[in-house]
């Protein structure tokens, strides 16, 4: 009985490891950070979920860019769905983040099932790499249906949590089949000395969950944004990834900021 | 004056007794004492001719409505469909009279011809491919379609057939006559086109499939909308041709047509497709007693290169195997507003510099947006208001504002830059200062980074200048 039993797992284990195609991952590039990954980084074929702070709950700002500097390298293998609720992503915007606006295809779904809906179909889609949705939270069955709808191309999911009218939260996501979860801050940016106005911009980055890895929390950059040049010049910075790790957050670094946000 | 009431219409019966349209209602009267007559109403009349000409749509795709009374249909290439012209009329005869209609019909190769048939010829007759100048010869001149004038002009000549007409010179008769009665005969025996006005453009590109029984179930529905999808498909894929709009259309027992469109991104073929795209909207249909007949239409037709099957299945997918299809599916399902590229426009105006392009259009030779010019990542589409702007001087970046009730305390600011109206393309005179905007970048304590400007300048008592939030960088 018990032989059956392990041939059969066995079985079961070969056609699961058949269905779900190895994707690769994408490194950030700092070991850093793609030490807490499984496979030292962003596992691609899967999904990610990228939550807001404060009231980014209702724009969403940091999350999208955040969002749109790790969807850039994917973006130069095929098309980016962005599947909206409220039409305000601005493409100029992604433009200078050095995402290249004319990959991307917009969708304005007209509630929260339909986006999630569409978002299945189009990671299910060939020649689409990427997919972000902004919906306001997966549960558990449409969490396992994104991720069939990812193995199947070998595609990758972003879903940015966003409630894009404000208002209270209808329910909160238990549990999720999401690959990640992080949670994204805007954070004061740091000019290079003797210059004025902004630095690049940066975000407090904190993994929340992943599976298969470790959690942690950091202060991120996108040093190329705004910088001048067409997107092919950064085709030679194929390698480096957009964004670049400035420094690690202890969890005490990050807490009192939350709080204070929110306050306001 | 005082207005005289005739006879609009009078049917057979009536006609049996002497009476004729245009005959004063007094002289009808007096005549048949005890006649039934009924106000005319050209609107609801005018109406009811667009709905039979809908009806007759099953027919034909072409179908033109001539004056108050009649219908023009091209069954030019269609007829086979019924086995043949006489076949069709037959059909067409049956259906009209199942639903009390009293009509007249006839076939002729011109639209004058078959007129002159239907009005004056004997009923039902179906004018040989170049017959018609024989059949019309012995019909009174009234027969081409003539204005009033011209036409009792010849009736005082004493000419009473048309065949009299056609036996005159063309430079004596069109002096005599005028030119409009000369291409009147002309039209009739085909010497010249006359171009009639369609509900709809004619196009060659229809299907239809007829029921014996009719129809009613949804699977049913979804199985007649892909068998017509593969006739017209089979006919566009000989022809190498591919449409991006189709329309289907129910024909229901009633004689009320449910028409339903779908459109594709890439022009197409593919009959499976198309049925696919159909069956989510078939459920809008509403089949009433039954569905005798659907059609379908093919538009925007235009060459496709076939393309060979993919061998090498390792190789990059092409736009028509995935993305294609994805866009046609959401277009379909969402509405073409909804599914986009962003497309660059020549404009400095944060709102007007960025228009919306299908996903599937080639793309524009347009610069792209200036990199180097931080933009957000989002923008409202009405600017927010901010309040509790404090600044050092007035052309100073904020240093303190609320917005949405929260107070931000700005850390690091860049600018202003300036964007002004685009007045070149307006009234000079609507060109006012507080349309001036002055843009700044200011990140807050936090790390929140915000693009507010100020509308207005300072130093004009009437407009004070104002505060707005436009985006958010993130």
């Amino acid at each position: 009985m018990s032989d059956f039993r392990a041939s059969l797992r066995a079985k079961i284990a070969a056609i699961e490891a058949h269905a779900r195609r190895d994707a690769g991952v994408l490194p950030f590039g700092d070991q850093r950070i793609d030490g807490c990954l499984p496979g030292g980084g962003l596992p691609l074929g899967r999904w990610h979920e990228i939550g807001g702070v404060g009231m980014e709950v209702e724009t969403a700002a940091a999350p999208a860019a955040f969002t749109a500097l790790m969807a850039a390298p994917l973006a130069r293998q095929g098309e980016v769905v962005w599947v909206l609720r409220r039409d305000d992503l601005w493409a100029p915007g992604l433009a200078g983040l050095g995402f290249p606006p004319e990959r991307l295809i917009q969708v304005c779904a007209r509630d929260e099932a339909e986006g999630l809906s569409i978002m299945e179909d189009a990671l299910a889609t060939v020649g689409v790499a990427a997919v972000v949705g902004e919906v306001e939270a997966a549960d558990l069955t449409a969490g396992r249906r994104l991720q069939l709808a990812c193995e199947k191309r070998g595609s990758t999911g972003f879903l940015i949590r966003r409630r894009p009218y404000g208002g209270n939260a209808r329910r909160e996501a238990t549990g999720s089949a999401a690959a990640t979860r992080w949670r994204i801050a805007s954070a004061p940016s740091e000019p290079p000395p003797d210059e004025f106005g902004l630095g690049p911009p940066r975000f407090s980055v904190e993994l929340e969950r992943c599976r298969g890895g470790r959690t942690g929390a950091w202060l991120m950059e996108a040093p190329q944004a705004y910088e001048n040049g067409a997107y092919d010049d950064l085709e030679d910075t194929h390698g480096t990834h957009p964004l670049r790790l400035v420094a690690g957050l202890g969890d005490r670094q990050l807490a009192p900021t939350l709080p204070l946000r929110r306050a306001g | 004056m005082r207005a005289v009431r005739r006879l609009a219409a009078v049917d057979f019966g009536a006609a049996a007794l002497g009476l004729r349209p245009g005959q004063k209602a007094t002289d009808a009267m007096a005549l048949v004492p005890d006649l039934a007559a009924e106000e005319a109403e050209p609107v609801a009349d005018a109406a009811a001719l667009t709905a039979l000409a809908d009806w007759c749509v099953r027919f034909s795709p072409a179908v033109a409505e001539d004056g108050p009374d009649g219908l023009f249909l091209d069954i030019a290439g269609v007829s086979h469909l019924w086995g043949g012209e006489a076949a069709m009329l037959g059909d067409l005869q049956a259906r009209l009279a199942a639903n009390g209609l009293p009509f007249r019909c006839a076939i002729a190769d011109t639209p004058g011809a078959a007129w002159a048939l239907t009005r004056f010829g004997a009923d039902r007759t179906i004018a040989a491919p170049g017959g018609q100048g024989e059949l019309i010869a012995p019909l009174p001149p009234q027969a081409l379609r003539l204005e009033e004038q011209t036409a009792a002009q010849i009736e005082r000549l004493g000419l009473r057939r048309v065949s009299q007409l056609m036996s005159i010179a063309r430079g004596p008769f069109a002096r005599r006559f005028g030119r409009a009665a000369l291409t009147r005969l002309d039209q009739a025996l085909g010497r010249e086109t006359e171009a009639l006005s369609f509900r709809r453009p004619p196009n060659p590109w229809f299907a239809r499939l007829a029921f014996a029984e009719p129809i009613s179930a949804p699977e049913d529905m979804a199985r007649v909308s892909a068998d017509v999808a593969a006739k017209l498909c089979a006919r566009l894929e000989l022809e190498g041709r591919g449409a991006r709009r189709f329309e289907v259309c129910f024909h229901r027992l009633d004689g009320k047509a449910m028409p339903l469109a779908i459109g594709l991104a890439l022009p197409g073929h593919d009959a499976r497709r198309i049925a696919k795209l159909f069956a989510p909207r078939l459920e809008t249909i509403d089949p009433g007693f039954g569905i005798e007949v659907v059609t379908l239409t093919a538009e925007d037709v235009e060459p496709i290169s076939a393309r060979q099957a993919r061998l090498d299945t390792a190789r990059e997918a092409t736009v028509e195997e995935g993305l294609a299809p994805l866009v046609d599916r959401l277009t379909n399902r969402l509405g073409e507003d909804r599914v986009w590229r962003a497309r660059p426009v020549e404009s400095h105006v944060p709102e007007l510099a960025v228009g919306r392009a299908r996903p599937l259009a080639p793309p524009p030779q347009v610069r792209v947006w200036d990199r180097a010019t931080p933009r957000p990542t989002r923008l409202f589409r009405r600017p927010e208001p901010v309040e509790a702007v404090m600044a050092l001087t007035p052309d100073d970046p904020p240093t303190q504002f609320r917005w949405r009730g929260q107070v931000h305390r700005v850390r690091r600011a860049e600018g202003p830059e300036r964007i002004g109206e685009e007045w070149w393309k307006g009234v000079i005179e609507d060109v006012r200062v507080d349309h001036v905007r002055d843009y700044y970048r200011v990140e807050d304590a936090d790390g929140g980074r915000f693009w507010l400007f100020r509308a207005g300048l300072y130093g004009d008592p009437d407009t004070p200048p104002q505060w707005w939030m436009h985006g958010v960088f993130g």
